[in-house]
């Protein structure tokens, strides 16, 4: 029985008078990927935000492990160096080569020697496949390559999770592949993850546990078996086939 | 409520900055002056002959030269300081500078503020106009019908000013006020003005340097004589300069000092 | 009359405009980058603070303001003109800089602040680290034009008695009566000043440009 990393309880948000989810329930265990689906609109990317304070809740608790995120007094900067997370428009440090976009966190903020945050940031740009590309500019790089480097700066810091908010979403069809590789390699190396995303040949073959969500609350989840072949809800049946005709093609590709 | 807030800290700042420079006293100036071993004196050096610089871009004139002469008698370095006519008034009230020499003539609106040393020296008012100027004067006050040019701030100003516009004789829009007397010269040369008055002596400088202009009119439209600027309140040092000035006339300085730079 | 003399004349005031405005455009440098960041990290109060003074320094022309500075303030602080007139220029423009860092700050996109808070640095971080190195390059060409602006608005000083070229400019054509001479002489050296001014700074901008495929 693995032990949860990312335990959410009656999380809620609220922006003015609208409420964008209320008493959202997660639990995220060691080694799982979990996939987040649903409408857009639906609060997805503003939960994914929650989990790493960069949106702050309006109601609700977060456990990283044992400690109380959503604590009064909490450092969030230390909180999110052990939490990473990849960004819709890559969001790469557009003045840093793609080697110095890896090292920033490590040098600034873990304090790591260069020559050894150097290093390091090799590693995981090998990792995801771009190590001859250390010296361009994110300018240099086309989108997929702008994503796996994304990838990359947020797995230097050795986090305990990994947030994805619509990692492909403004990605060219022909470089979704390169980023969904990387990912479900990294899944398979037993990352826990978590993906907002509408990629449904990912979400069936890679995530252990898929939430699908719809006007600010959890509809349904479950395995991508139960989900896909038994799901409980005719609302869930409606949006699972219906986002697989229209990517079903590029479910034939990859 | 924003808003509000704005206007209350300009008020705030504003009444601050007025309450900081209100009546500035110079106590003994003189005192001041003979610690310091120098005296320091504003003047406008755009002026010929009475304040100008030459080839080598040191100032001399008139004006320069008189107050040359008092500061040496008056036991003390000479430190010209330099700036707009406009300028200088408010610097001597400021204490920026201790006195002024720029062919100053005395008004009440100046008295105000300043002080002033006895004349010096007396000069007149006159008239320039191009070379081809029909008219007659006869009359200053019939200058009235043409376009003016002044000095803006000099007497001649305050005269056209006083005695023509505000009295109804001419409309504003045919006076110009120009910063400097060789600016409207320009101006009377190309006929954007018919008629140039100013200080009869620095008249004469331009109408000899242009050489198409000449002088229709010569007087004392204003009081002819001009004086040193001194601060305010001031009783001690006024009676020194003044003292100087009596012993530089009785001496036939400034006669000759006039000789060397008003004749033609 | 040797013209030479007088060029030289009025070119020696070329040292004080240099003086002038190699002490205003620095200072307005760095009360304009503090004040800055100041107003789009600050908070709501302080913004409306930055508000007002941007608004009020650059709602008045600069020579009033020069003015105000040298004459009505004499009376608490007694400085010399060059002085008085270098630091008021140097007032002057920490607004019209203020404004000019602002809007740079803010075309950073808060994405970029957003992605560096993810990685675990804090604000003054993520300020130091990403967005003041992307900042500076867009803030160069507007600065490189206020830059010229100072220097030709050091001229202003004349009024307070700086020796500069445009006072040395006015002597020598009331003394020759030769205006045109003068101020083109004067001019010329403006435009020189200018010229390489900008010059420099486009090699600064060019030199500081992050590579991208077009």
């Amino acid at each position: 029985m693995s032990k949860p990393i990312l335990t959410v309880k009656q999380l809620t948000k609220r922006y003015g008078s609208n409420t964008i989810f209320e008493n959202i329930d997660l639990t995220v265990n060691e080694g799982d990927t979990i996939v987040i689906i649903g409408p857009s609109g639906t609060g997805k990317s503003t939960l994914l935000r929650c989990l790493n304070l960069l949106t702050k809740p309006d109601g609700g608790q977060i456990w990283l492990d044992e400690l109380e995120i959503t604590a009064k007094g909490t450092d969030e900067d230390h909180v999110r160096q052990h939490i990473g997370m990849v960004f819709q428009n890559f969001l790469l440090f557009n003045h840093l080569t793609a080697l110095e976009n890896v090292k920033l966190g490590l040098v600034r903020v873990k304090h790591m020697p260069e020559k050894e945050a150097e290093t390091k940031a090799l590693e995981e740009l090998t990792r995801v496949g771009l190590a001859d590309r250390a010296g361009h500019y994110p300018g240099q790089l086309s989108g997929g390559q702008q994503q796996r480097v994304g990838i990359a700066r947020a797995l230097a810091m050795d986090p305990r999770v990994m947030l994805f908010d619509e990692p492909t979403s403004a990605l060219d069809p022909e470089l979704i592949g390169e980023v969904l590789e990387v990912m479900r390699k990294l899944a398979l190396d037993g990352m826990t993850m978590v993906v907002v995303t509408h990629e449904m040949g990912f979400a069936r073959e890679v995530a252990d546990r898929i939430v699908f969500m719809e006007k600010g609350s959890i509809v349904e989840e479950g395995s991508p078996d139960d989900l896909f072949y038994h799901p409980k809800y005719d609302r869930t049946r409606e949006f699972l086939w219906k986002i697989t005709e229209l990517y079903g093609k590029k479910e034939a590709q990859t | 409520m924003k808003k509000s807030l704005v206007f209350l800290v300009l008020i705030v700042l504003t009444a601050g900055l007025l309450a900081g420079c209100a009546g500035q006293k110079a106590d003994s100036v003189l005192d001041k002056i003979k610690t310091a071993g120098k005296v320091v004196v504003g003047t406008s050096a755009d002026y010929p002959p009475y304040e100008y610089v030459d080839e080598a871009g040191k100032f001399t004139g008139f004006d320069i030269d008189l107050m040359t002469e008092i500061a040496r008698r008056m036991g003390v370095e000479l430190v010209w300081t330099d700036m707009p006519f406009d300028s200088l008034v408010a610097a001597v009230q400021e204490g920026k500078i201790d006195m002024s020499i720029s062919c100053f003539n005395y008004t009440e609106e100046r008295d105000a503020q300043v002080d002033f040393s006895d004349a010096y020296y007396t000069s007149e008012d006159a008239f320039l106009v191009a070379e081809t100027f029909a008219g007659a004067i006869a009359d200053p006050l019939e200058v009235a019908q043409y376009k003016i040019g002044v000095q803006s701030g000099t007497v001649q100003d305050d005269w056209v000013t006083t005695e023509l516009v505000d009295a109804g004789l001419m409309p504003e829009s045919q006076l110009s006020r120009y910063e400097r007397v060789d600016q409207a010269a320009l101006d009377l040369q190309s006929g954007r003005i018919d008629v140039l008055v100013a200080d009869s002596v620095p008249a004469q400088a331009i109408m000899k340097q242009f050489g198409n202009l000449k002088i229709v009119y010569e007087g004392m439209l204003y009081t002819g004589p001009i004086n040193i600027v001194l601060p305010d309140g001031d009783a001690t040092l006024q009676a020194e300069v003044n003292r100087i000035i009596k012993e530089l006339q009785d001496e036939g300085f400034i006669d000759s000092l006039a000789l060397q730079y008003f004749s033609e | 009359m040797d013209f030479g003399r007088f060029i030289q004349f009025i070119a020696s005031g070329t040292a004080y405009t240099l003086g002038v405005t190699l002490i205003a455009l620095p200072s307005g440098l760095l009360i304009g980058l503090v004040l800055a960041f100041v107003a789009v990290y600050g908070g709501k109060l302080i913004g409306k603070f930055m508000d007002v003074y941007s608004t009020v320094l650059r709602g008045i022309p600069p020579i009033v303001l020069l003015f105000i500075l040298y004459f009505v303030m004499s009376g608490t602080v007694n400085l010399s003109p060059f002085w008085a007139g270098s630091i008021s220029l140097g007032i002057i423009s920490s607004a019209y800089q203020m404004e000019i860092f602002r809007g740079a700050i803010l075309s950073v996109s808060g994405e970029q602040m957003m992605a560096a808070r993810a990685v675990g640095m804090s604000k003054m971080q993520a300020i130091r680290y990403v967005v003041l190195p992307q900042m500076i390059r867009l803030a160069i060409p507007s600065w490189s034009n206020e830059a010229a602006i100072v220097i030709k608005d050091s001229s202003l000083v004349y009024a307070i008695g700086v020796p500069e070229i445009l006072r040395r400019a006015q002597l020598i054509s009331a003394s020759t009566q030769e205006p045109f001479l003068a101020y083109i002489t004067a001019a010329l050296i403006y435009f020189t000043l200018v010229f390489i001014t900008n010059r420099v700074l486009g090699r600064v901008e060019r030199k500081l440009t992050i590579p991208a495929n077009p």
